[in-house]
């Protein structure tokens, strides 16, 4: 169940009546520079980023171990990670359906922030009033609409005045913070004492958690959301054409295809994703908005769909390692002593090296 | 082909679904499993670790190097305990995290240095009844648990005698203030400033801008230039980092109030004076109350304040550049005493506010704790607190 669409014709192509066997052997073999490109590309930023560690006086072998150790083998730094990948993976997959249309969607930071805002504003309003299922089902609809509403900005100047919308998307995140502070300044502010934010969402409408881990269902609901979209970009006419109009939006044209209506569906489809990842670290984690709300989550997924390939699975592992690494930078300030900047330079090692040295196939983006 | 692919994957979902809601349990109290109640001792004690988080980096010409600098001394003064210390902590559920990996390493003690650090710090005391936790600069509402409190200096007090300095150097009489967010704390420092500024220069006003964020060196700048503009010729600030301020003043030509840290180094030319902070003494009185086991009802369990008054302000006047004039270094050191007697405040009415009202009595002296409510600018200072 691979999200991958193949439009070229393989030249090595096997004979028809060829064997399972001979095939995953060739499949084997096709994979082999691939994957020695991701390892030696990891190894060498872990290599560069061991002699940095080691003139700043840290044992690079100590530090990776007490960084594993402290982000595996605690079980509270396990749920932790689950509990930053679930925004992640969602804020991923906005860039991911929008990426397939051949658009960039960098305006996932600002739809986190709206689609919160709008948890927010319906979540507080009802939480006193409604059962906590009902409250939970309302914001979340809320944050998806307003999601969507603030992709769909991007997207009416895309269409209608032509405007590139990986410039509108990234400005309309700046507007969305702003929309932030003005409300919970202003209207939304709790107590004049304390610094500016709402007041607490009820503990029966926060999102429950799933058994004893303490791990909130967003991490479900992240997983189910990059299932289907690997099913809907790659077993639906809707995932195909999308790829078409990626591809080649003139020859889409000339094949009939409802052009206008398809960069649309996926620039609000992207902004309801990370709308939900609003809601998600709202009602999962945060429970109220406060100025720096949600830092980074729309940026980081960002750059885990770039990590993924724009493919929605593979985009729970980018998400996964990069919630992982962000939890694993605790220890590198409490057992290694190492600066708070450390952990921002070994994540732009690996991304960089990640996606500098291995090949972006194109056709499959 | 393709429609029974989606009716299949539509059946697994709704089958997912169900299991998952069937694994969901409501959230409860938001307690952390794995709490490490330790009924024997008071809470804070038998620990091997103290930790420190701070909201800024650890080299900021202010706040936090001033945490990060007295945690040293704490080291010194306890060596047989390891000092933990995390920068760039964020204010929002993420310190939670950083602090519980502070215990899994031991840590019995922490102090959450940041005002918007308290949120977390409650979350952590709730869950972990044996570990101390002292949160820097807010309040708690109500009573506090067993085993959390707030501590600080008063911060507006070395203020009010630095508007004294800026009062006297300003020849525009617009003074400039760069903050962060609008709470008590800061809300009071502007006004004690703009107060000792206009009890020797009864014209000056004080314009402010707020970044929203301690440390935001390009929202600085841009706040900076605009107070410029605007004719500002003393700059100050509340924020966490200091030097874009300093820095922008002393490119424009213009006077320097300093917070946090002596940067004097930056502005040789218009440095007058500043607040520093001096928290060695204070931290080792808290690590010292809590491991004897007498943290709970003490006195640093609950809103702690020091002060002129009880002698022991942490937060301290800087030294003076070379523009201050022997007669009011004087006049501050005269009204440095006064503050510490039963008689002085910066804030000793009659106070009027910015829209003319009266905001405290005439001869009414408000309350430290008033003052960790204080809500609105006095007459004199230009800007409002809604953003």
């Amino acid at each position: 169940m691979t999200a991958h669409v193949d439009t070229d014709v393989d030249p090595q192509a096997p004979p028809a009546q060829a064997t399972w066997q001979s095939k995953l052997a060739r499949a084997g073999l096709r994979a082999l520079p691939h994957v020695g490109r991701w390892a030696a590309a990891i190894a060498g930023a872990l290599l560069i980023f061991s002699i940095l560690v080691s003139f700043k006086g840290a044992n690079p072998i100590d530090v990776f171990g007490d960084m594993w150790t402290s982000t595996f083998s605690r079980s509270r730094s396990i749920g932790e990670i689950f509990i930053r990948m679930a925004p992640l993976a969602l804020a991923a997959l906005a860039v991911v359906v929008p990426a397939r249309a051949g658009m960039i969607n960098v305006g996932g930071e600002g739809q986190v922030i709206v689609g919160a805002v709008a948890a927010a504003g319906v979540g507080l309003a009802t939480d006193q009033v409604l059962p906590g299922g009902v409250v939970l089902l309302l914001m979340a609809i809320a944050a998806i609409l307003a999601g969507a509403l603030w992709a769909g900005i991007a997207a009416l100047l895309r269409l209608v005045f032509n405007v590139n919308e990986a410039v509108t998307t990234l400005l309309l995140n700046f507007v969305s913070l702003d929309l932030l502070l003005f409300l919970i300044y202003q209207p939304w502010r709790e107590s004049p004492t304390q610094q500016p934010a709402t007041r607490q969402l009820a503990t029966e409408a926060q999102l429950p958690t799933l058994a004893a881990t303490g791990v909130h269902v967003g991490i479900v609901v992240a997983v189910i959301a990059a299932v289907v979209l690997a099913l809907a970009l790659g077993r639906t006419r809707w995932g195909f054409r999308l790829a078409v109009v990626g591809g080649n939006p003139e020859a889409a044209r000339r094949a009939g295809m409802p052009v206008t209506v398809l960069l649309l569906s996926a620039l609000l489809v992207g902004g309801a994703l990370a709308g939900l990842a609003g809601m998600i670290e709202f009602a999962g984690v945060e429970t109220k908005l406060r100025p720096g709300f949600g830092t980074q989550i729309g940026y980081v997924g960002f750059l885990a769909s770039w990590l993924a390939r724009h493919k929605p699975v593979p985009v729970l592992i980018a998400a996964f390692t990069l919630a992982a690494l962000a939890v694993g930078a605790d220890s590198l300030q409490l057992d290694s002593g190492l600066p708070a900047a450390t952990i921002n330079i070994l994540t732009a090692l690996l991304l960089m090296a990640v996606l500098g040295w291995t090949a972006f196939r194109k056709k499959a983006a | 082909m393709q429609h029974r692919t989606l009716k299949t994957a539509f059946a697994a979902l709704v089958a997912a679904s169900a299991l998952v809601l069937a694994a969901c349990t409501p959230a409860t109290d938001g307690t952390t499993p794995g709490t490490t109640a330790d009924a024997s001792g008071a809470p804070g004690t038998g620990g091997t670790a103290i930790g420190f988080i701070t909201v800024g980096p650890k080299d900021d010409y202010g706040y936090n190097q001033a945490v990060i600098e007295a945690s040293v001394i704490v080291g010194e003064a306890f060596p047989d305990m390891q000092i933990l210390t995390a920068e760039n902590i964020p204010e929002d559920d993420s310190a939670v995290a950083t602090m519980e990996q502070m215990i899994d390493r031991g840590a019995k003690i922490i102090f959450a240095t940041s005002y918007g650090h308290l949120d977390a710090a409650q979350k952590v005391a709730a869950a972990h009844p044996d570990v101390v936790v002292v949160q820097q600069g807010n309040a708690i509402a109500g009573e506090p648990g067993a085993n959390i409190g707030t501590y600080f200096g008063t911060v507006y007090e070395p203020m009010y005698l630095a508007g004294i300095a800026a009062g006297a150097a300003t020849e525009t009489n617009v003074l400039g203030y760069v903050y962060a967010f609008p709470i008590p704390q800061t809300i009071a420092n502007i006004n004690a400033f703009i107060r000792g500024a206009q009890s020797v220069n009864p014209e000056a006003t004080v314009v402010t801008v707020s970044t929203s964020s301690w440390c935001d060196p390009a929202a600085q700048r841009e706040a900076a230039n605009s107070l410029l503009s605007q004719g500002a010729d003393v700059l100050t600030q509340h924020q966490d980092c200091t030097k874009t301020v300093i820095d922008a003043a002393e490119a424009a030509g213009v006077y320097t109030v300093g917070y946090h840290a002596d940067a004097s180094e930056l502005a040789p030319a218009g440095w007058l004076t500043g607040a520093v902070w001096d928290w060695g003494p204070l931290y080792v009185d808290i690590v010292e109350n809590i491991t004897v086991g007498d943290f709970t009802g003490g006195p640093f369990n609950a809103n702690y304040r020091v002060g002129y008054k009880t002698g022991t302000n942490p937060f301290v006047l800087a030294g003076y550049g070379p523009s201050v004039s022997a007669e009011t270094i004087a006049l501050i050191a005269e009204q440095q005493a006064w503050l510490g007697s039963d008689e002085g405040s910066p804030f000793l009415g009659p106070v009027l506010a910015q829209d003319g009202s009266e905001a405290v009595a005439d001869g009414v002296i408000p309350s430290y704790d008033e003052l960790d409510g204080m809500n609105y600018f006095v007459a004199g200072v230009i800007g409002n607190l809604a953003n």
